[in-house]
């Protein structure tokens, strides 16, 4: 068997072995993946076996070390790089959008509000006005209205705690590889 | 390091995917150890020096860089 030849048997067998434990997951039956993962790890074992050349010697292991080696120096940087500029969203004041709110006396003695939201870093004015709600009757809201007023705030800034989380997402990523990373590392390094 | 390994396999009329499949690795290590590209192991250059049937001395001459001796492992 050729090198093309076994990379596709693995590519179609884990792309089967992915689908089978998808539909499983999705159906509910989880005895499927016990039986198809180690059914595709015993199809690429047998194919493997039946490769008549070499797959990879000790250059092809020192291009795939120095590689991986990159990757994770590059994945390390740019996504420490990222998950701080993502997290900046949350914490960072001139980041957050501006959220104001106005009280009105109206001509009948009650009063209503005006919650207005304003592009982050902006001066509050017409051109950075995103989006505004009033509340006719602050002291008889109905449900609607006091729905709008409870979910307004969390609204504004849904779209920066996205962020946020997926900055903490990377961040917690990058620590579970660099973790890995040196226990792997420290593994080498007595064996070696 | 500077190796003769196209001057050895061509005096033996070996050709580079004879010798790969001798010592055990791809025709691409093959290629890269001869064009200087690639360092092998000592390993490899012992196996390679004996399948020519020669020191390996006579196949590997290391050479230092103008800066002083290589650090980079190829």
């Amino acid at each position: 068997m050729k090198r093309l030849t076994y990379l596709t048997c693995t590519l179609i067998v884990a792309c089967m072995v992915a689908a089978m434990v998808g539909w499983s997951m999705a159906a509910g039956n989880f005895l499927i993946p016990v039986i198809a993962i180690p059914l595709g790890i015993i199809v690429i074992l047998a194919c493997r076996a039946q490769v008549d050349i070499v797959i990879a010697d000790e250059r092809e292991k020192r291009i795939r070390s120095k590689a991986a080696l990159r990757t994770l120096e590059v994945v390390v940087i740019a996504g420490a790089i990222a998950a701080i500029i993502l997290y900046s969203y949350v914490v960072s004041v001139p980041l957050a959008p501006i959220i104001t709110g106005k009280l009105f006396l109206n001509d009948d003695g009650t009063q209503s509000m005006t919650i207005a939201e304003y592009k982050p870093g902006s001066v509050p004015g017409p051109q950075t006005l995103v989006r505004s709600t009033t509340i006719r009757n602050l002291n008889a809201m109905n449900e609607s209205e006091a729905m709008t007023y409870c979910t307004y705030v969390r609204e504004g800034f849904l779209e920066n705690e996205n962020r946020g989380l997926a900055g903490m997402t990377i961040g917690c990523i990058l620590v579970i590889l660099l973790a890995t990373f040196g226990a792997f590392y420290l593994y080498y390094d007595r064996k070696y | 390091m500077k190796n003769r390994i196209r001057v050895l396999r061509a005096e033996r009329e070996m050709t580079q995917e004879q010798l790969a499949e001798l010592v055990g690795v791809t025709r691409n290590t093959i290629i890269s150890i001869e064009k200087d590209k690639y360092c092998p192991s000592l390993k490899l250059g012992y196996r390679i020096a004996r399948i020519f049937g020669v020191g390996i001395d006579d196949v590997f001459t290391y050479e230092e860089d103008k800066d002083g001796p290589s650090t980079d492992d190829g």
